[in-house]
């Protein structure tokens, strides 16, 4: 009970609440996610300014992080509570923020893991259901080796998606904090062809089969066969090793999804001027997002909307166009796939390269007169329920088995894999066993929440203008810069990260219920907070008598209990006031802007979390002043919790004065939201009033 | 509830300031509903009192802690050997607590940081009214649920006295007159007539001044000690 409460503190914050979470419906975003990352949490870290942990709690659920942060088609952000204010956070730029400031403390954390386990695992594909069951594995402490036939590893994610949009050096990233736990690679290496798979399976104690979907299907229609005519992954493999190949001078691609967007930009940044699209669809029915749609037409590319192809025209061997048909219809009653035309009607768009990106399946001849079965569609015949194939020891994961989809999903799938193979090597039950990542979630905000939150446009990104971006592939979007990424992370509503009442401690005194804003807190025998209601402003905990409120997303008594390391040693000789400065970091944040050397800085999402026990540590250990700085001009991002801070400040400043200290050794600062300067020129002016009171015990 | 508030920071030092481990001990009832010596303010106390033990140069340790309610045993039994580790206990809670505590601690002194001040209600928040004296004869039914021993400044049983004005008691302009408010209550519930009655000499026998009060219940207490006196028999030790 040293200078302090009784009550343990082991573990992070963050590790301490994780069970709690779990009993409690999660963040919309955490729960749309494929692997529940728990983006509250970072974005609450980011909004601090502390990335390394942001970058944890990131790392800890998805090995291809960086990858995601360009490419994730982020289904966080469509899900996002703030969907209901304005607009929703600007979840996966916030992602690559966090990770690209956290690269040099990443690369640190780089270890060979030990292996405990006396079991080896052959993964057959590297793509990122490959590289995250390899991870899983060795960190449970297998043997892993990954066999990957293209050189590189990465699947999809290196060997598809043009680098204009996924920079190899954000894979390289992911791929190099994988391989360094120490797994056996083995590129160039095509099993079936290079490798017989009955010696993977006579090497390894179990196999995992990762192929992903890599073969582009075809058209069938007359004079698809020949030169001219290419496949969407063929060629996007040759864009990705630098083959430049010959396409004339007008492309045509066809297919309406993120595949073909892909195929059509990375042609123009090939030097094709004229790149057209032909899609069955309208332009609202069209499965590419909407976003790779508009960017590809700001790039100059034209879409052809509601044309089915119908021949391939040639002149002799070479190419002449596409012969289309007219699509009346793409949906039935039913809204499944089953196109109409009108045979009457028929054009040609003109072409010198036709490729076709109409969808993709698997390649798994190799697997004909294995004990692994395939159906008569093609498709590896598995138990989704345990991941296994029809062959004992031998799982899927990945596109092979779930189909199309997204690199985080097909981690998601290689998660569940490397449990799999886990407890089938340690001989227990799979079945059941298996995280579902399905889990309960907030509903939307209720209106008169919605009522009392400040409207913040979400943070735009710069992009490279269409006209210079198609001239190479260069990446085409920039990323935040800090004082745009703590903007952003300051919008978050922290949901699911808020007040949680002790309820051994709780005397059901009504004290939360009138300080909350938002209407949470509903006492009868004890107070309940309602998570669906809570902002996470936590402005209830410090005003409660009985120390019974904390909170899911950060440590209460934070402040207080690390206040020795924040004030550090106090030099008696010193000619420069200490002073301990609270820091809303919701506008400008952290960093971006540097405070006096004197001043140590506490920052807090928002003054309303500063408790008068925090206030007063910060003089116990040796400060000679005591700064809260808030957010002016009404932009503050709790609504009405001014007063509240005010308060507290001056009870403060009461109670030093009953030790004889001078009450304006509190001091509480306003600072201009917009520019970071101001806040150390609020602190500064402070310390110089504080030195004029003298110091404490300064010899 | 019992509404306390806080002593000053003086005081309390001069109380611990010859000790050299004191430990802050908070009741989180009523004490901490008229934020005075809840888990919080135990913080805030122990806290103050490290910065004054280190003004005045002395070296003190100060911790704190809490339990839910110093006035029944079985909550801070649990901490009972965590208190015996300091040569002072600041309890926080009301008399009561601190009265109960002291009587079971053996011989470590436990101090009061808190002045018990009357039962009351929250009428707003911070802000605490005296509305009963505990007299241990209750005749609110006939005075209009307003009680005149707690709320008239003379406890009279047949008021108001002269020193009644505009609603306001003589004794300060910012006091109810009690009687005032009763008979305007008794008009509202349309029992005036009531109080032409005489009420007769009062019997203080069962508040103060009868010496220190006990509540004992029969039914409760012949089976608790019949409990006591089998297990003695039986040569256990409870
Ligand atoms: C052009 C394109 C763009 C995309 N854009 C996005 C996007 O923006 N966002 C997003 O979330 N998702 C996107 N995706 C989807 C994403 O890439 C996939 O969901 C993901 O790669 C699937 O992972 P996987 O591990 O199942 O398979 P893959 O990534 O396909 O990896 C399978 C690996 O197995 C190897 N392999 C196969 N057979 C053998 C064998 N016999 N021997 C050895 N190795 C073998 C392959 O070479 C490949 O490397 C895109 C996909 C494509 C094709
Ligand atoms: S506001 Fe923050 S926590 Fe809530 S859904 Fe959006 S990103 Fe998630």
């Amino acid at each position: 009970m040293s200078g302090g409460p009784a009550t343990e503190n082991k573990g992070t914050h963050l590790e301490r609440a994780a069970a709690l979470k779990e009993t409690r419906p999660y963040s919309p975003c955490r729960a749309a996610c494929p692997v529940n990352t728990d983006v509250q949490a970072y974005v609450g870290f980011i909004a601090q300014g502390r990335y390394a942990e942001a970058f944890e709690v990131i790392r800890s659920v998805n090995p291809i992080a960086s990858a995601c942060s360009v490419i994730c088609h982020h289904p966080c952000e469509q899900a996002c509570r703030r969907c209901s204010v304005d607009e929703p956070l600007s979840v996966r730029h916030l992602k690559r923020f966090a990770l690209e400031q956290a690269a040099d403390y990443r690369r640190s954390k780089r270890r060979l893991i030990e292996k405990t386990k006396n079991k080896s695992i052959g993964i057959i594909g590297s793509g990122p259901s490959g590289l995250t069951a390899a991870n899983d594995l060795a960190d449970m402490g297998y043997k892993v080796t990954i066999y990957e036939r293209h050189p590189v590893l990465g699947g999809m994610l290196a060997t598809a998606i043009p680098s204009y949009r996924l920079p190899r050096e954000a894979l390289k990233e992911d791929i190099d904090d994988v391989i360094s736990k120490g797994i056996e690679v083995k590129t160039n290496c095509e099993i079936g062809k290079d490798v017989a798979l009955k010696d993977v399976m006579a090497k390894h104690d179990a196999v995992l089969l990762a192929l992903g979907l890599s073969l582009s299907r075809s058209l069938n229609i007359p004079g698809v066969e020949g030169q001219g005519v290419l496949l969407a992954i063929p060629f996007l493999a040759d864009v990705a090793f630098n083959k430049k190949p010959d396409l004339g001078n007008r492309v045509l691609v066809v297919g309406g999804g993120n595949v073909a967007m892909d195929v059509a930009r990375a042609a123009r940044r090939l030097g094709i001027k004229d790149v057209e699209m032909v899609c069955l669809e309208s332009a609202e029915e069209m499965p590419a997002w909407k976003w790779e749609v508009d960017e590809a037409v700001d790039e100059g590319i034209k879409i052809h909307h509601r044309w089915g192809p119908k021949a391939v025209k040639r002149e002799g061997d070479k190419v002449k166009g596409l012969e289309v048909t007219k699509v009346l219809s793409v949906f039935d009653a039913e809204r499944r796939f089953s196109p109409t035309f009108d045979n009457n009607q028929t054009t040609l768009i003109e072409a010198d390269t036709i490729i076709i990106t109409i969808g993709q399946m698997a390649n798994v001849k190799f697997l004909k007169d294995s004990p692994v079965q395939v159906d008569e569609r093609g498709r590896v015949t598995w138990d989704p329920k345990t991941q296994m194939s029809s062959a004992r020891g031998v799982f899927c994961s990945g596109e092979v088995v779930t189909g199309p989809g997204s690199a985080i999903a097909a981690a998601a799938s290689g998660h569940r894999s490397a449990i799999a193979i886990h407890l089938y090597l340690q001989g227990e039950a799979i079945e059941g066993a298996l995280p579902t990542y399905q889990k309960e979630k907030l509903p939307e905000l209720p209106a008169d929440v919605v009522e009392k939150i400040n409207r913040e446009p979400r943070k735009k990104i710069k992009h490279l203008p269409a006209e210079t971006r198609c001239s190479s592939f260069v990446p085409f979007e920039f990323g935040y810069d800090e004082l745009e990424a703590l903007e952003e992370a300051g919008r978050c509503r922290g949901c699911a990260g808020g007040a949680v009442v002790d309820t051994k401690k709780c005397m059901a005194c009504l004290t939360c219920r009138r300080v909350c804003p938002y209407g949470a807190p509903v006492v009868q025998a004890y107070s309940e907070i309602n998570p669906e209601r809570c902002q996470a402003c936590g402005l209830c905990a410090p005003e409660c008598p009985a120390q019974a409120i904390s909170m899911v997303s950060y440590d209460v008594r934070g402040p207080r209990d690390t206040m020795p390391e924040i004030v550090g040693a106090v030099d008696p000789k010193r000619q420069e006031p200490v002073i301990v400065a609270f820091l809303c970091t919701h506008h400008v944040g952290v960093k971006g802007f540097e405070l006096p050397e004197n001043v140590r800085k506490v920052p807090v999402h928002c003054t309303s979390r500063i408790d008068v026990n925090d206030l007063l540590k910060a003089f116990e250990c040796g400060a000679d002043g005591v700064a809260v700085v808030r957010c002016g001009n009404g932009s503050c991002k709790y609504k009405g919790v001014e007063g509240r801070v005010t308060a507290r400040t001056e009870h403060a400043k009461k109670l030093i004065a009953m030790l004889g200290m001078e009450a304006g050794r509190i001091g509480l600062l306003t600072a201009d939201a917009g520019n970071g300067k101001s806040y150390a020129a609020a602190c500064a002016e402070f310390s110089g009033r504080v030195k004029e009171m003298g110091l404490k015990d300064a010899k | 509830m019992i509404v306390g508030s806080q002593k000053s920071i003086d005081e309390i030092w001069n109380m611990v300031k010859d000790f050299k481990k004191v430990l802050v001990f908070g009741c989180n009832t009523c004490v901490a509903i008229s934020h005075a010596g809840g888990g919080k303010e135990a913080e805030t106390i122990a806290t103050l009192l490290r910065m004054r033990a280190s003004q005045e140069g002395k070296s003190m340790e100060v911790d704190h802690t809490d339990v839910m309610r110093h006035c029944e045993p079985e909550y801070f039994e649990p901490v009972m050997d965590e208190l015996k580790k300091y040569d002072l206990i600041l309890s926080t809670a009301c008399g009561v607590g601190v009265n109960f505590l002291s009587q079971r601690i053996g011989k470590i002194p436990v101090y009061p940081g808190v002045n018990t001040s009357f039962y009351g209600a929250v009428e707003a928040p911070g802000q605490f009214v005296e509305l009963c004296a505990g007299c241990g004869n209750c005749i609110l039914h006939l005075t209009g649920g307003i009680c005149p021993v707690a709320r008239c400044s003379k406890t009279l049983m047949n008021g108001p006295c002269g020193g009644t004005n505009k609603g306001k008691c003589e004794i300060g302009p910012e006091v109810d007159c009690a009687w005032y408010l009763i008979v305007e209550r008794m008009k509202e519930l349309g029992t005036l007539d009531k109080l032409a009655e005489i009420q007769p000499v009062r019997n203080w026998s069962t508040s103060r001044d009868g010496g220190p009060r006990r509540v004992s219940l029969e039914h409760i207490r012949a089976y608790e000690e019949g409990e006591a006196r089998k297990s003695e028999t039986a040569g256990g030790n409870k």
